[in-house]
């Protein structure tokens, strides 16, 4: 009697949120020491580990010029100049592509003009088009600015179109009926109701704008976190360049992290919409 | 009960139209190689409400596209004020069946739209908006969004959008049939006492025969493939019309007039199919 009176009910003593914070931190841990084990077992020294990216984390961070991060000057400068060069590309390009995404999907000649184009071109790695953009801009920054928006500018555009195409047919004759003038329809019926379709080519965007940047740097040898990679990496200052390499991984996710944030804060119908 | 019985008990007191605003003339519609009605000729009066009935595919929707300009007949003509349809006249105004809201406007932007696009000032807006979302009863919800809206609601939005523009030409497009039984029926009752109070010309497409019945003077039933008006059933209901309208002898003859007229054809297309 006693015993079973004794046994009681296993508690649950954390959060689920809790739970899901420590879940997630196992999981790179484990990840992270697997690397550490695989690499001390199986490779030579001087290959990158997470201990040894750890040591030099803070010495890159900052900003001290040293004879390892000599070669590219100092870190934060480049993750400025990278930055800069994506939200510059990213602000072109998208602001381009929801105005001819709006136009192939509102004016017939242009959708035929154009759909077979851009449809290709998104497809074909922006990266390919590299070395036309030496030939024209030369090793520049210029060259780095037009290849970011080329890779911003196609997904918005494509998404946009679609989502105006699929513009539901009502709004159309509420606009009608109420001679809406066709700047209204564009930006101020097919915009806001293609928004779902625009916030994914501007994920799209943002990821192909971070990767023509870097990519950029790296090949036209053009300052930013790129070329800080290739450098450091041809030093054989590994260790250094994952400090970019991590780096460049939290500016994608604080990129995305705003889009879902400024989504939730200034368009609060949009997911409750269901779409 | 037979058209001719009906037409002899109708009541005196038949409402004054004050002439016609719309006048449709042959009008024909065809889609590709399917013609949807043919032979439609109609007039709504100034003050008058016009219900349209028939089976689904009728083209009643169709017919009221038509008359907003929204949609060019085949043949035939639809005139507003004396003047053709080509495209969406001034002063006409369609309450649509799904809603039609912008779901990124508020509920008041979502009134004003129609206003703000006929280019009306800031005063105005300031004090035409306020006025039509107490009149269809959503004070308080200048606001909200239509996601914050039951379906009712949604519609009553949708109905202060259209009465805005103060049209003279109100075109209902099945407004309640996706709003639930009850919620329809107070909608009813309401837009009854708003539309008495300041009658314009009304054109009422329905699925439901009561409503067709409770909301027009006159039932216009569509028939046919392609359809044509097989009848118009002058309702004779005096108004202003209540919930005890629907409870007179005059309210049940003419719903069950209504309805044998569409039952008589549902058999016959019953019949073609065995």
């Amino acid at each position: 009697m006693t015993a079973v009176a004794l046994r009681l009910p296993r508690t649950r003593t954390l959060s689920p949120r809790v739970e899901v914070v420590l879940l997630r931190v196992a999981a790179g841990v484990v990840l992270l020491g697997l690397w550490e084990g695989l690499v001390t077992w199986l490779s030579p020294y001087y290959v990158t580990r997470p201990s040894a990216v750890a040591k030099v984390f803070w010495e890159v961070v900052s900003n001290r010029p040293t004879p390892l991060t000599q070669l590219s000057g100092s870190f934060w400068f480049d993750v400025q100049t990278t930055i800069v060069a994506v939200f510059e590309g990213l602000a072109i390009g998208v602001v381009a592509g929801v105005i001819v995404g709006l136009a192939m999907g509102r004016l017939r000649d242009v959708e035929w003009a154009l759909k077979y184009y851009i449809g290709a071109l998104f497809a074909m790695p922006t990266i390919a088009i590299l070395p036309l953009m030496t030939l024209w801009f030369g090793y520049t920054n210029t060259a780095r600015l037009w290849i970011i928006i080329l890779g911003a500018f196609l997904p918005v555009a494509l998404n946009v179109y679609d989502g105006v195409r699929k513009l539901p047919v009502t709004y159309l004759e509420v606009a009608r009926t109420y001679h809406a003038r066709w700047w209204n329809v564009w930006f101020g019926i097919a915009l806001p109701a293609s928004l779902p379709y625009l916030l994914a080519g501007l994920r799209l965007a943002a990821g192909r704008a971070l990767v023509a940047a870097v990519v950029a740097e790296y090949l036209l040898a053009i300052k930013g976190l790129g070329f800080f990679i290739r450098s450091d990496t041809q030093s054989l200052h590994e260790n250094q360049a994952m400090v970019a390499v991590v780096m460049l991984a939290l500016i994608g996710v604080a990129i995305n992290a705003s889009i879902d944030l400024a989504t939730k804060r200034f368009l609060p119908w949009y997911r409750r919409e269901g779409r | 009960m037979t058209p001719a019985s009906l037409a002899s008990e109708r009541p005196a007191a038949v409402t004054d139209t004050g002439g016609a605003r719309i006048q449709i003339e042959g009008l024909a519609m065809q889609f590709g190689e399917l013609r949807v009605f043919q032979g439609i000729d109609l007039e709504v009066g100034r003050r008058e409400c016009v219900s349209i009935v028939g089976p689904s595919g009728c083209g009643k929707t169709t017919l009221l596209r038509n008359i907003d300009g929204l949609l060019r007949p085949a043949e035939g003509v639809v005139r507003i004020n004396g003047a053709p349809v080509t495209s969406p006249p001034k002063g006409v105004a369609v309450v649509f069946q799904m809603f039609g809201l912008f779901p990124w406007k508020t509920v008041y932007e979502n009134v004003a739209y129609g206003l703000r696009m006929a280019g009306a000032s800031k005063e105005q807006i300031r004090e035409k908006v306020p006025y039509y979302i107490e009149l269809v009863g959503l004070n308080g919800f200048d606001k909200a969004y239509p996601y914050q809206l039951s379906g009712g609601m949604q519609q009553r939005t949708g109905l202060a959008r259209a009465l805005a523009v103060e049209p003279e030409v109100l075109l209902m497009d099945e407004p309640f049939a996706s709003i639930d039984a009850q919620t329809r029926e107070i909608l009813q009752f309401e837009l009854l006492r708003i539309w008495e109070s300041r009658p314009t010309s009304m054109v009422f497409v329905t699925h439901s025969i009561d409503e067709a019945v409770l909301m027009g003077d006159r039932v216009v039933v569509l028939h046919g493939r392609p359809s044509s008006v097989q009848e118009v059933i002058d309702v004779g209901l005096p108004r202003p019309r209540t919930r005890d309208t629907l409870a007179t002898p005059r309210f049940a003859e003419v719903r069950e007039h209504v309805w044998s007229e569409l039952m008589q054809e549902a058999r016959q297309a019953e019949r073609e199919l065995q």
